[in-house]
């Protein structure tokens, strides 16, 4: 029956994609207005504050706080670090990994409402027929430091200097200024106030522009690009650290044939190259969401598995891989017609 | 029974020529703090009743840092021996707790379950029941859904926001929020509801039949000046204001009056562009939109679907 409905992972997850987009950004009004308080308010996943009917608000917005209003103000009237300061910060994490423990990365791939707003816009880049850009082996290393710059300087330090009174106090939340989930989960709750830049001083101004332009941006680049926002998103590192810690586990073995495949890295979307040639640790890169197309992908049986505490949830299989290539290319354009409105692109590798 | 309310309270309203003190106006960045200080009381503020004659609750905050703080309920135009704090959670110690006056007001301390605080203060004389409400918010991860709480019957008359805002959120000019009228649990439909504003505002409104009262919160920060904050963080609100609802109905020969009062904000649109936003996500979408360009001279590289060589 479940396997009727939901044939393929991909299809599974989009299903939950979509659920937990409603969770995230109408949540408030399905399981009623004061559910922000109570589901964990340090959800692993984007779930935007800004946003008047989420059901949930994400770690990040809690670290910034935390940062700005605990810490900082602790430390600037040099008082010291107590449980008072500690405890509350330590909540958060611990509040974040009870989520975490059980689904890993899988927030980032399954929960997260700016990944399904990517993918969806993705897929309709397909449906054009517009061509796909990819980071290759050679420079995906570029991009990759740029979500731990992220990290430490606008969801730690930025709000940590502002707490301290070093900074203005505008630089409290600046990842949530700059955030493009902001932007995307109140529109679609046909909210357009954070859209609006803030006029009423420079740094306000600053923040809104420069969030604002990394939206717009970002809907773009995702016709032909996949996840790019989530390969900058500091989420995305605060998950990595914790990654190693949850029984949620990818797991690959060596295989002789994977040299001559490669399928599994042309349909990660994270351009996540090590999954082609590593095994083991390594496999499970700092950069994966959990999304399972590695699996799906993989023309070996039990190469890649994805296991919760040593049991395999879901593994490759050769009947697998038949089965979804036959729907689509691992870069995920359909093998059904693209909308005729644009040129053919060349190739997925375009 | 139900009688004409608004003829009373007109007369109450009507000496209000004192000056009203301009809320204090301060601009900070970063997400809504002021909603957030705007539920948790005003710090340091005075006492000021100047611009109403209608009973109601102010809460204040002091003390250095989040951990000294010290909340203090203050009754205004209504004479209590204590300050009635229902909790969120109807079911633990705290769901009732009644907080005795001090000099200066009745202190409110968090209760273990943290969230929603309904305030009530009342006031009965031989003919006359006077009652004021407000609602505060203790920031708690997992507080419980106050709306039952709020729903519960505290007094006769009662004007219970539905809802009301939650954290990061509060009542701002331009927005439309709705409250219940009620007598004995019984929704009063057709009741007159009259609205004041700290920055002047004044009108009468009415429940519709379900006794539900729908408030467009009036947009009367235009002349306000704004104050611009320094550094250091301390809560303090945004460019804010109170606004106070009061109804009256007679009944079994006593004259009821309840007032439900609380802050509201400026439109969300004040001190914002539209304009300019949606130009700098044009802006980026022009800068993207080189990427929607084929690549010339790049060699295709067809995928091995059917992966022979595994």
């Amino acid at each position: 029956m479940l396997k009727t409905i939901f044939p393929t992972l991909t299809r599974f997850r989009f299903a939950i994609q979509i659920l937990m987009l409603f969770v995230t950004v109408y949540g408030g009004v399905l399981l009623g207005n004061y559910t922000v308080d109570r589901i964990s308010q340090a959800l692993p996943s984007l779930a935007c504050a800004y946003d008047k009917s989420t059901g949930d608000h994400c770690i990040l917005i809690v670290n910034q706080h935390q940062f700005h209003h605990r810490i900082g103000e602790a430390l600037v009237k040099a008082q010291e670090v107590t449980y008072k300061i500690l405890i509350p910060t330590m909540i958060s994490v611990a509040t974040f990994f009870a989520f975490f423990f059980f689904l890993n990365k899988a927030f980032c791939g399954w929960v997260c409402p700016m990944g399904t707003v990517q993918e969806i816009v993705y897929r309709i880049g397909r449906k054009l027929g517009r061509p796909l850009h990819r980071f290759d082996r050679g420079n995906v290393g570029r991009v990759r430091p740029v979500k731990w710059l992220l990290l430490l300087v606008l969801v730690l330090g930025l709000p940590l200097l502002a707490g301290l009174g070093t900074v203005s106090n505008e630089l409290g939340d600046p990842f949530c200024q700059v955030c493009p989930s902001r932007l995307a989960t109140t529109l679609l709750t046909a909210d357009t106030e954070q859209i609006a830049v803030k006029t009423s001083s420079g740094i306000g101004f600053f923040l809104g522009a420069l969030g604002n332009t990394l939206f717009g941006f970002v809907i773009i680049a995702a016709l032909v690009a996949r996840q790019p926002f989530c390969r900058i998103c500091p989420l995305l590192s605060w998950n990595a650290l914790f990654q190693r810690l949850s029984p949620m586990q990818l797991v690959k073995k060596q295989n002789d044939k994977c040299d001559k495949c490669s399928v599994c890295e042309k349909a990660c979307p994270m351009d996540i190259h090590e999954i082609g040639r590593e095994y083991g640790r390594k496999a499970f890169h700092e950069d994966c969401t959990l999304c399972g197309r590695c699996v799906e992908f993989c023309p070996d049986d039990d190469v890649i598995q994805i296991k919760f505490l040593g049991m395999p949830l879901f593994r490759s299989s050769r009947e697998q891989y038949k089965y979804r290539v036959k729907l689509e290319t691992p870069e995920g354009t359909s093998k059904k017609r693209v909308i005729p409105i644009l040129p053919k692109p060349v190739s997925d590798n375009g | 029974m139900r009688m004409n309310a608004i003829g009373v309270l007109l007369l109450v309203f009507a000496p209000l020529s004192t000056a009203t003190e301009p809320p204090r106006a301060v601009v900070q960045g970063g997400h809504d703090h002021a909603a957030m200080s705007d539920a948790m009381g005003v710090r340091d503020m005075p006492i000021t009743t100047a611009w109403t004659e209608l009973p109601t609750l102010k809460t204040k905050m002091s003390g250095a840092n989040r951990e000294s703080r010290i909340i203090t309920v203050m009754p205004q135009n209504i004479v209590a021996a204590s300050i009635d704090a229902w909790s969120n959670n109807l079911q633990d110690a705290d769901a009732h707790r009644q907080l005795p006056m001090e000099l200066g007001g009745a202190r409110l301390d968090k209760p273990t379950t943290g969230g929603f605080q309904m305030l009530t203060a009342r006031e009965e004389r031989r003919d006359a029941v006077h009652v004021a409400s407000t609602v505060y918010y203790f920031g708690e991860r997992s507080a419980k859904n106050p709306t039952a709480m709020f729903m519960r019957q505290k007094n006769e008359l009662e004007i219970i926001p539905q809802p009301f805002p939650r954290e990061h959120s509060r009542y701002r000019a331009n927005e439309d929020w709705q409250f219940l009228a009620r007598f004995n649990g019984q929704p009063l439909a057709g009741q007159k509801v009259d609205l004041l504003t700290s920055n002047g505002s004044r009108m009468v409104l009415m429940t519709d039949a379900a006794g539900v009262l729908t408030v467009h919160v009036p947009d009367d920060f235009k002349k306000i000046e704004e104050v611009k904050q320094g550094g250091g963080h301390d809560h303090s609100p945004r460019r804010g204001a109170d606004l106070v609802l009061a109804t009256q109905h007679v009944a079994n020969g006593k004259t009821y009056l309840t007032a439900f009062n609380s802050t509201y904000g400026p439109d969300a649109f004040d001190q914002r562009s539209l304009a300019l936003g949606l130009g700098f996500i044009l802006l980026g979408m022009i800068g993207a939109t080189p990427l929607l360009r084929q690549r010339k001279n790049k060699k295709p590289v067809v995928v091995n679907t059917n992966n022979k060589e595994s």
